[in-house]
């Protein structure tokens, strides 16, 4: 496929760093010599770089290919070689740091052509959603998970609701701008999923270091199968489904332990109850 | 009335707790705005969960086939290829089928109570393989909402997490993982023949020992024979068994069928049980009764058989789903046509129709 061409390149994710390193656990009797204490989005940059090996050994050439870029929101000199010191210390690969102030972040995904903003704190991966920046959110791992797959879900009531039933939600309590946002979330998990098919079909389904999954939390199993057809349009075969029809989250997801859930902010939309 | 499902499952710290009914609150929006025929799936915590797998609820042993002898990438390609055909029924159809009519009788009962049965596909399938899956599903009109398709993983881990309370299969080894889990569980057979079963009750027949009951008077029987046997029970008439593997399910029908009681409907309740044991009445079969009372339990109907087969006894009573520790059982309720479910727990495993089992068979 000659558009296949066009869009190879590395796949860009970005990361803050706070998110790389837990810097609410430094305290006044911390060894300033020691590195950085370790974040949660460390269990994901080895994943990715797992995938980085993979596809390199299947083809030393490979352009398609992971690349994580660390954001910093301003922090002092000295912070910025403790972070570029950690990096080097914990074997991690970044490709660039950038250092700049708050009202930045978003100019500054955009212009590096970010393909994906990972961040474990939902609001900021709401506001780069609403501002067409395709976020999702970085599971919460636990440092011992077994790193030879980089698991990803995506949400199956965002991708498998028609626009009637998302234009529907207003009924229920979601904002125009809220609908805007999981519209615009929509075409951002499109062209994601379409690099992440390109890589995963360099593998086979057996023993492959890419793990896609769709949960549909809130859908009943005809939106599920609508979200699976529709990510098999867009070129990208998935290994686990579930549906919940509203059961509860949280057990399903801790024994999926994925690294990136994409739900396009689905679930910030926290006040609905109080609508019910 | 007491809890189906102990609190603790319930979510651990209020934020968790308020997504939780955020999820359960937009589910429950959806499936109203569907305007469908199809009920909406009740919440796990109140309901009693079966879990079945994909090849117990429906028949896929030509699919199988290729599976094994072409390998999973052509398994696959064969199922999406073959997507919009529906499966054939499988050996748990029967029972999840009438596992819905309770629901409907039910809900006209009590419109609001969420105690209902909650149907769950767990399989080991890839997520492509569930689009033949859902289309089948649909075809038959049935009301399962919820599945998990693990992609090869294994399920034991969704099992708890979906609050399973009995789980069918066709894989011994994951049901025998999941009984080790302490969650209800049986490897399904297909009868022989096929046998005309209630559309309007369901009918759940349980043995008693290793199945209801721990397998200690199995132990005895086993090692020492049945003259200990009947003594040791006569002895310890009023001391109650320990519990088995199925008791907590037998316990989860017995509140659903309070319900219908609560509503003087207990002459047309659409859930009947039964007991087929081999203990006999007169020697053993006390201590049985007086193990269920003092738990609580009733069962509608105790069948003591003082050994002789219970193939014929079955075809009488028309299970929708027959429980039984000892192959050797299962294979003579299969015969008859009795859809047959093994629970691999306790002795029995060890011995075939009475005798040891040689270590290298038990190994197979």
């Amino acid at each position: 496929m000659e558009d296949e061409k066009n869009r190879t390149g590395p796949l860009m994710i970005a990361l803050q760093y706070n998110d790389l390193f837990d810097l609410d656990s430094i305290s006044a009797s911390t060894n300033t010599e020691d590195a950085l204490p370790k974040g949660r989005a460390v269990a994901f940059v080895k994943a990715v770089q797992t995938v980085n090996e993979r596809l390199v050994e299947q083809n030393k050439s490979e352009s398609l290919l992971f690349e994580v870029i660390l954001i910093a929101k301003e922090c002092s000199e000295e912070i910025k070689m403790k972070i570029v010191e950690s990096v080097k210390y914990y074997g991690l690969e970044i490709g660039k740091f950038f250092f700049f102030k708050k009202e930045e972040l978003i100019n500054t995904l955009q212009s590096n052509k970010v393909k994906l903003f990972l961040s474990t704190d939902r609001d900021d991966v709401c506001e780069a959603l609403h501002t067409g920046i395709p976020a999702a959110l970085l599971y919460e791992q636990s440092d011992d998970h077994v790193l030879s797959q980089l698991k990803v879900i995506f949400s199956g009531d965002v991708i498998g609701f028609s626009e009637d039933s998302l234009d529907s939600l207003s009924d229920f309590g979601f904002s125009e701008t809220q609908i805007e946002t999981l519209k615009a979330a929509k075409i951002c998990m499109k062209e994601f999923a379409v690099l992440i098919g390109q890589m995963k079909r360099r593998f086979g389904q057996e023993n492959s270091p890419l793990c896609i999954c769709v949960l549909t939390a809130w859908g009943s199993t005809n939106v599920c199968v609508s979200a699976l057809k529709t990510l098999r349009e867009w070129g990208l075969d998935v290994d686990e489904a579930f549906c919940l029809a509203g059961a509860p989250c949280s057990p399903i997801l801790a024994v999926i332990k994925p690294h990136i859930i994409w739900d396009g902010g689905l679930h910030n939309m926290r006040d609905l109850s109080a609508h019910s | 009335m007491s809890e189906i499902k102990s609190k603790e499952a319930a979510a651990a710290d209020k934020k968790e707790a308020a997504t939780e009914e955020t999820d359960w609150a937009a589910a429950k929006a959806h499936f109203e705005n569907l305007k469908s025929t199809k009920p909406r799936p009740p919440k796990p915590i109140n309901a009693v969960t079966i879990a079945v797998s994909s090849r117990t609820l429906f028949d896929m042993v030509a699919e199988r086939k290729i599976f094994e002898e072409e390998g999973v990438e052509k398994y696959v390609q064969h199922q999406q290829d073959h997507e919009s055909e529906p499966l054939k029924p499988g050996p748990a159809f029967p029972f999840v089928k009438a596992l819905m009519t309770v629901n409907e009788r039910l809900r006209k009962l009590y419109p609001d109570s969420e105690e209902l049965f909650d149907i769950v596909l767990m399989t080991n399938n890839h997520a492509q393989v569930g689009v033949r899956l859902m289309n089948s599903i649909n075809h038959y009109d049935m009301a399962i909402e919820r599945f998990c398709m693990t992609g090869g993983q294994s399920p034991i881990g969704y099992l708890k997490a979906y609050l399973t309370n009995l789980y069918l299969s066709k894989d011994s080894k994951k049901v025998q993982e999941a009984i080790e889990e302490g969650i209800a569980a049986a490897i399904m057979f297909k009868p022989d023949v096929e046998t005309q079963l209630s559309e309007t009750q369901l009918r759940v027949a349980f043995d008693g020992d290793a199945v209801l009951f721990s397998d200690e008077s199995e132990i005895i029987v086993k090692q020492h024979g049945l003259d200990t046997f009947f003594e040791h029970e006569k002895q310890h008439e009023n001391k109650p068994l320990a519990q088995g593997p199925l008791k907590c399910f037998l316990e989860a029908l017995g509140k659903l069928q309070k319900k219908f009681y609560a509503k003087n409907e207990r002459l047309n309740c659409p859930i009947r049980t039964f007991l087929v044991t081999a203990r006999s009445a007169a020697s053993s079969g006390a201590r049985v009764l007086k193990t269920l009372r003092s738990w609580g339990l009733e069962i509608d109907e105790a069948l003591f058989l003082a050994g002789a087969p219970k193939g014929p006894l079955l075809l009488k009573i028309r299970p929708h789903i027959f429980f039984d520790d000892q192959m050797f059982h299962i294979e003579g309720a299969k015969e008859m046509g009795t859809i047959a479910a093994h629970v691999p727990y306790g002795i029995g495993q060890k011995y075939n129709k009475g005798k040891l089992i040689e270590a290298e068979k038990q190994q197979k």
